[in-house]
């Protein structure tokens, strides 16, 4: 306990209240926890977690350990990691190395500290252990054994580590899952940015003009569920296909630049940067909001809009007024990072569940068979996706259909 | 008239309310255009205004503006929990009186409501036909003072038509809340969206494919299962009126009495009018986890004693999250005591929802200090041509043009053979 950098023990009792909160609706985590993770094959493993450090991050590092494993935790985003939660784990017998808010340099020695634990195991969010430990830990590599990967961002960081024949270990992309994007990422990310944006502005959507940027998993969410609150949607996308999944979907779909001058909220989930950039804020109405749902905070040019703004304030909490040389007020939101993680409390626990279902289980495979396994990307294996689609649905009590012996054979058949 | 006469929690809370008052000016374009159009036309100047609305930020803009038409305002609002006091203390350096107090007790809060009667108020903005009620029960003797009302909720204007009914009301109403600008958008979409960002906020759960059963399908009740339905969950409506009833069923929500809904749902929405909608018989059947929310016109909605004596364990397991244990172990979680779920645990409504809202009272009450004197004792609509003429203000200020009858339409429309 003694280990860990935290800012405040006292605060424990608060973050407790929330980890139980959590533990409340994690069934399908809990399922497997008694079923699978009780055959001893964590029993004296360290795990490593970066992932945003709240409740629900905290339970999952919290049954590792039940699970007889070894465990440090910090944060992915600095301004993620909530500190009662951080004191509740600490209380809890975990290690922990994040404090809400640390500056860049602090975030990064809290990294390195989870890395000098000495993981075997790895539950990474950006790929941001798994590149220092290639970088600026590479006498700690040997004893790793595989790491599991949490978002769409990191999966292209490992994709370019293996290209170039950098990347020493094998990683499970839990992102690849269908239990964890299909669910995380698209409904996740719509209802708590919706959720987030509204609980910020106190605005109201309906009759809105929403501007979507990027139609991929995160995008898909956030159309829906605008849609869903009477907004009004506009996708803007680069790639062909998406666009045209965007349209089926009765979207309008533009340019960013036909969109700037007629939309009311942007909201961005692409993976890429720059996609709101000066000339975007140039014609944008006044009152025009921005917020990102992308796991990087540059989706959003917030260093052009501070350039071109005449004055700069908070209006209301989580909401930055930037006044334009003609007057215009364009109304950025959690400063271009991740809206409904720095203005809300993340994702659903319901959809963590899924998410860290797809973690628990991808380090436990690795931990079983880690060695028959070559360093590079991995799936999770499809089996295990879908016990654990299985296991959900018979947690909300409805029950699958079974094919006939005669539809099994007519799948098999070729002639 | 100096805040020094005001009853507030704290002064220096003021800065951050007056923050809070600066974005709903920002986001109120048409009570901004009414203000310059209609209210700044003198019939408001030196007149007494009380002001009895959930005390957060938009009403407080309400009140700032009817006293630059310069009004003598005073105000207070519903009830403690429905008090923001950072917003109660910007608002009273304005120089608008102010009675709240978010920690008030009950018998203070009524104290709040009697000094706001006893600045012999010529004009009331009333919610839930609270300073009403005052008015004709412990302050009669300044009835006589009394010009007229306007009211907001549509459980105040059943209550004030009970009034007019049994001879008592004393004054013309107005009913706001039947306005359309007001029912149509407050009611419904302001009431949809304000409660459920509250709820899935305060819970941080998930909707998709998560049962909602959503108590009564007035104009709350019908925005409450659209907006559910748009967070991609299956909606369960419960009726008593057969005709509301059929629409839900036509409108795709499936509907069956609270009864067996009791046990199917996981999330519990209440918006009736009418006391203990969700009650022991109900509590007694739900499952494990099933979470409660109000988003009615009543603070009773939700029996709170009757769970409260069944429980074995009441504690808060999450801001604004109380948790009844039963004795057969089962859980329910009850959001912020019972209470308005999007006010307690949240900003209220959006603000542009009660820019409308704010714009019919604010009119309601300027046609009341023009036409005083001519409309008698009793409940009244706001006259149709306000009303539509709010909706094209509004529509004028998205910039949404709209067609006109031709001729030849105007005179077939008058035609009888």
């Amino acid at each position: 306990m003694s280990d860990s950098t935290i800012r405040d023990g006292s605060l424990a009792p608060e973050g407790e209240r929330k980890i139980q909160w959590v533990a409340q609706h994690a069934h399908t985590l809990d399922s497997f926890a008694a079923e699978r993770l009780s055959d001893g094959a964590l029993r004296g493993r360290r795990i490593a977690i970066a992932v945003h450090l709240e409740a629900k991050t905290a339970y999952l590092a919290w049954l590792f350990q039940e699970a007889g494993a070894q465990v440090v935790a910090t944060g992915s985003n600095p301004f993620s990691t909530q500190d009662d939660v951080c004191a509740a784990l600490v209380r809890r017998g975990v290690t922990v190395h994040a404090i809400h808010g640390a500056d860049p340099k602090t975030f990064d020695e809290h990294l390195l500290a989870a890395l000098d634990f000495g993981p075997d195991l790895i539950v990474d969010d950006g790929a941001e252990l798994v590149t220092r430990l290639h970088q600026q830990r590479r006498d700690l590599l040997p004893r790793v054994r595989g790491a599991s990967e949490e978002t769409t961002s990191g999966v292209l960081r490992l994709r370019a580590m293996e290209a170039e024949g950098a990347l020493e270990i094998p990683v499970i992309v839990a992102n690849e899952a269908r239990c964890k994007h299909m669910f995380d990422n698209r409904y996740g990310t719509g209802q708590s940015a919706l959720t987030a944006i509204l609980s910020a502005t106190n605005l109201l959507l309906a009759g809105k003009t929403v501007v979507v940027g990027g139609y991929g998993w995160v995008g898909q969410g956030l159309a829906l569920y605008c849609r869903g609150f009477g907004g009004r949607v506009i996708v803007v996308e680069v790639d062909p296909i998406r666009g045209l999944e965007a349209a089926a979907n009765g979207f309008e779909v533009a340019t960013m630049a036909d969109a700037a001058p007629i939309g009311d909220v942007f909201v961005t989930g692409t993976g890429s940067i720059g996609v709101l950039r000066a000339e975007h804020f140039e014609r944008m109405k006044d009152g025009a909001l921005l917020a990102n749902a992308g796991n990087y905070a540059h989706e959003i040019d917030v260093a052009a809009l501070a350039a071109m703004a005449v004055e700069e304030r908070d209006v209301r909490r989580h909401v930055t007024e930037y006044v334009l040389a003609d007057g215009r007020r364009i109304h950025l939101l959690a400063q271009g990072a991740l809206v409904n993680i720095a203005a809300s409390d993340g994702h659903p626990i319901e959809i963590m569940d899924l998410s860290f279902s797809v973690q628990m289980l991808s380090i436990h495979h690795l931990a079983r068979h880690a060695q028959e396994m070559a360093p590079g990307v991995h799936s999770l294996p499809a089996d295990v996706d879908e016990a654990i689609a299985r296991r959900r649905l018979e947690l909300l009590g409805m029950r699958l259909e079974e094919p006939t012996r005669d539809q099994l054979e007519y799948a098999r058949s070729w002639r | 008239m100096s805040a020094s006469t005001s009853i507030v929690a704290d002064f220096s809370l003021a800065p951050e309310g007056a923050k809070k008052i600066a974005w709903v000016a920002q986001h109120a374009p048409v009570l901004n255009a009414a203000f310059e159009r209609k209210l700044c036309d003198g019939s408001l100047r030196g007149v007494n205004v009380a002001v009895c609305v959930p005390l957060e930020a938009k009403t407080a803009y309400l009140t700032l503006l009817l006293k630059r038409a310069g009004a003598n305002v005073a105000l207070a609002g519903t009830a403690p929990g429905y008090v923001q006091d950072d917003v109660a203390a910007a608002i009273a350096q304005e120089g608008v009186i102010v009675f709240a107090n978010a920690s008030a007790s009950a018998e203070e809060f009524e104290e709040h409501l009697i000094g706001t009667i006893r600045t012999d108020p010529a004009l009331l903005v009333d919610d839930r036909g609270e300073l009403t009620r005052i008015l004709h029960t412990k302050e009669t003797a300044r009835l006589p003072k009394v010009w007229g009302a306007t009211e907001q909720t549509t459980s105040g204007v059943t209550k004030l038509k009970n009034m007019e009914r049994d001879g008592i009301l004393r004054y013309p109403i107005i009913a706001g809340n039947d306005a359309m600008c007001k029912h149509l958008f407050d009611n419904r979409y302001g009431t949809g969206q304000s409660t459920f960002t509250a709820i899935l906020a305060l819970t941080n759960m998930y909707l998709g494919g998560r049962i909602v059963v959503v108590a009564g399908y007035g104009w709350c009740g019908k925005g409450l299962a659209r907006r559910a339905a748009g967070l991609q969950s299956r909606v369960v409506v419960c009726e008593v009126d057969p005709v509301r009833a059929l629409e839900a069923v036509a409108d795709g929500f499936a509907v069956m009495p609270l009864a067996v809904a009791a046990e199917r749902g996981d999330f519990f929405v209440t918006s009736t009018g009418t006391h203990a909608v969700f009650r022991r018989e109900h509590f007694e059947r739900m499952k494990d986890g099933a979470v409660l929310a109000n988003a009615g016109g009543l603070d009773t909605e939700i029996d709170v004693p009757a769970l409260a004596a069944m429980a074995t364990d009441v504690r808060e397991v999450r801001r604004q999250i109380t948790e009844y244990r039963l004795p057969d172990g089962r859980r329910l979680h009850l959001l912020a005591g019972g209470k308005l779920v999007n006010i307690a645990g949240g900003d209220g409504h959006p603000v542009e929802i009660m820019d409308l809202s704010f714009t019919v009272q604010a009119l309601a009450i300027h046609y009341l200090a023009r036409h005083h004197g001519d409309l008698p004792p009793g409940v009244h609509p706001l006259p149709p041509d306000i009303d539509r003429e709010i909706a094209a203000i509004k529509l004028e200020t998205l910039g949404v043009a709209i067609d006109s009858l031709t001729d030849d339409q105007v005179e077939m429309r008058l035609r009888w053979q």
